[in-house]
């Protein structure tokens, strides 16, 4: 190829002081850095750490269910705190944790270093969602110390049982404002990801060579946008509806429960994209730095994230097909069309594998099995998606499989993320061993505790019951269901000791760990105060490879 | 700018399409109370269409000039100067972010949070703008060794160009 030739070598030698100065302020430490850091590593972390603890207490919030259905006619809990216990727990799972840890924690982190940014466009914007989003989770959590417990009702809230008369006390209300709050965290987010990515970025980073990570979260950003405030109104209207007599899901003052869902899905379907397309990005991102290849079809990919992005703002009511009031050939027809563009990336990725050198460390194992799960998950939602076959499973524990295939699968991804991006943070890399049992027993856990919930589902049990009976043929299935809960839960304490005993004590990483190839590997690691000392020309969407090996310089398009 | 505006007014042209066929679809077989999903489309549409005309404005009024980072061959230096101003340290997101928590209580259990939320809130907003010191006079290619402040950063690119 001729481009590769016309190329010219172009030197770059970290660590120069010369390109980049600052000026820099005074620096506190501890807990005071905690509280009043602006910069968007240490936001990053907070994150991060945050969404983990809600994954622990919501892991544990599962396992008390799990106990729970092990065996019929169980009376390990009441069913009053049963329903508390998978209320909080898909909530927390949804808002604190799936969500944020990807987009606010990854995000904050990444996305400047990885555009060549000091920082993020508002810094202390930023720190002000982190408290905002704190504040909710807190303010959830708050639910369990009330006379009447928390809220009840499940994560998604169906009017009219949401209504005073049917949920009174303040763990309803304490679960609108914990909401309200995470959402207002996320739109500022969003803000800040938007304006950072498009006008922060250094020279030469034109858009068409931003990380598919950083195209990722943008796409998810704007979903933010729409999504977010939708949510939030619903929730206004849900407390006028509770405290202010305003009946607009209350049937009997001629207000509409269905508008609730309307309401809910027009959000609760994009987020489920939130959650997912920031995970696709650090899947590619692994991938690609595993297989020590670009990624195959960049544009392709970014495009497929942009479909995927649009097309998921018309499926909404494919949650509410056997409410009888929703256009099911217009939302089979979208819901079916967004598996294409995710085809496209699931081609890709094992396009960028294809003949690559892989190298097979716990970060690139997470991915696979995040591959692995999530197309079960996929192909599950595909059935979903067919009026004629979710009549039949909706409400069941096959939806239950379903949707903790595509979660549970975008959260592996995220796992690896932790792997791979860790010692950038910490400056230590995390543990092979333990990082490889804590995968093996996360997937093994994993598959053994949703596999069976298909055909739970397809046998007829409904979810959020707190009981069965014996003679219902779910035994055997529950039983293995909630063994390989437990085994999950084995495997995220392998990782979390993992992460804690590496943090101090883990092999010194270097600023380049992996043989990287996008920007935030031309950082030490830590990076320092505004990031960069120096910057390598940005020529290709691997920048950081390009200047490391000169020989394999990346093939441009343009 | 170019690619961005773009993007965002691509999406536009996608949610307007998706309102049409929408409520084409619902006036023709649905349910005539099915009017929530309608709105939250054209609110959908009109947000990128504001996000949408101020970037292709932002595009428009550089006259085909582009910017550092929009062009392929731009190097560091291009980019040289003051990048922007960079707040440091900042007790005052979190006395907002508290007296917003605070805000949020009120909604649950009686007014009187908030007469603690809006002082906390009302009084970050004030210690929030009093407390940066950003100069308009610092353009890209001020001399960043001038700068610099307590109370936050003017992280800049190639302190010497090549005049």
């Amino acid at each position: 190829m001729t481009i590769l030739e016309e190329r010219p070598q172009l030197p770059f030698e970290a660590h120069e002081p010369s390109l980049m100065e600052i000026v820099p302020g005074p620096r506190p430490r501890g807990i005071v850095k905690f509280v009043t850091s602006t910069d968007h590593k240490q936001i990053g972390l907070n994150y991060l750490f945050t969404a983990l603890t809600g994954f622990l207490l919501a892991g544990l919030m599962a396992l008390v269910m799990r106990t729970q259905l092990i065996v019929p006619n169980n009376h390990f809990v009441t069913e009053n705190v049963y329903n508390e216990m998978f209320t909080i727990h898909g909530t927390i799972m949804l808002f604190v944790f799936a969500g944020p840890f990807a987009f606010a924690g990854f995000g904050n982190y990444m996305i400047p270093l990885m555009i060549g940014a000091p920082d993020m466009a508002f810094p202390r914007f930023n720190n002000l969602s982190y408290w905002l989003y704190l504040g909710g989770f807190s303010l959830l959590l708050a639910g369990f110390l009330t006379n009447n417990g928390a809220a009840q009702f499940g994560w998604f809230g169906y009017a009219p049982l949401t209504e005073a008369i049917h949920s009174p006390g303040p763990g309803a209300d304490l679960w609108i404002v914990g909401i309200g709050l995470t959402g207002l965290s996320g739109i500022f987010t969003a803000v800040n990801i938007i304006t950072t990515v498009f006008t922060l970025r250094a020279p030469g980073m034109v858009m068409f060579r931003m990380p598919i990570f950083v195209w990722n979260i943008l796409v998810t950003m704007f979903l933010i946008l729409l999504a977010f405030p939708v949510l939030t109104a619903a929730m206004a209207l849900l407390w006028i509806d509770r405290h202010l007599g305003g009946g607009f899901y209350d049937a009997s003052k001629g207000g509409q429960p269905i508008l609730w869902q309307n309401l809910f899905w027009f959000f609760g379907h994009p987020e489920v994209y939130i959650i997912a397309v920031p995970y696709f990005g650090v899947a590619t991102e692994i991938i690609s730095t595993m297989s020590r290849k670009p990624v195959f079809g960049y544009k392709g990919m970014i495009a497929a994230t942009l479909s995927i992005g649009a097309l998921s703002m018309g499926v909404w009511a494919h949650h509410m097909y056997t409410t009888g009031a929703v256009l099911l050939p217009f939302f089979a027809a979208m819901s079916l069309l967004i598996a294409v563009p995710t085809g496209i990336k699931f081609f890709n990725w094992i396009g960028t594998m294809w003949r690559g050198t892989i190298v097979l460390n716990t970060a690139m194992l997470f991915c696979l099995g995040f591959l692995a799960i999530f197309l079960f998950g996929g192909i599950t939602g595909v059935i979903l998606a067919q009026p004629v076959l979710d009549f039949q499973v909706h409400n069941t524990y096959f939806v239950v499989a379903h949707f903790h295939y595509v979660l549970i699968g975008a959260v592996m991804a995220g796992f690896g993320g932790l792997y791979y991006w860790l010692p950038k943070m910490t400056g230590r890399k995390l543990s092979e061993k333990w990082g490889k049992l804590g995968f093996a027993l996360l997937f093994i856990g994993f598959n053994l505790t949703f596999f069976p919930q298909h055909d739970l589902g397809l046998r007829g049990m409904p979810r959020r019951i707190e009981t069965y009976n014996a003679g219902m043929g779910w035994n055997f299935l529950n039983e293995l269901s909630s063994i390989g809960a437990y085994i999950t839960a084995l495997g995220v304490l392998v990782n979390v000791w993992n992460i804690f005993t590496s943090w101090r004590n883990g092999e010194i990483a270097g600023d380049n760990p992996w043989d990287g190839q996008t920007l935030e590997w031309a950082c030490s690691s830590p990076p320092p105060d505004h990031n960069f000392e120096a910057l390598p020309p940005i020529r290709s969407e691997r920048p950081v490879w390009d200047a490391n090996h000169p020989d394999m310089l990346t093939k441009v398009g343009h | 700018m170019k690619v961005e505006s773009r993007t965002v007014l691509g999406a536009f042209s996608f949610l307007v399409i998706l309102a049409v066929v929408y409520w084409v679809l619902v006036a023709l077989h649905g349910s005539s109370t099915e009017r929530s999903g309608i709105a939250m489309l054209v609110f959908s549409f009109s947000a990128y269409a504001l996000l949408g005309t101020y970037l292709l404005a932002q595009y428009l009024r550089r006259h085909g000039i582009p910017r550092a980072e929009d062009r392929f061959d731009a190097t560091q230096e291009d980019g040289a100067g003051v990048i922007d101003y960079f707040p440091a340290t900042s007790i005052w997101p979190v006395a907002m972010g508290l007296g917003m928590v605070f805000g949020a209580c009120a909604l649950v259990w009686g007014l009187w949070y908030l007469a603690i939320g809006v002082v906390l809130f009302f009084g970050a907003v004030f210690g929030w703008v009093t407390e940066s010191d950003y100069t308009e006079d610092v353009l890209p290619g001020s001399d960043p060794d001038e700068l610099g402040s307590s109370h936050g950063d003017y992280a800049s690119t190639g302190a010497h160009q090549d005049h």
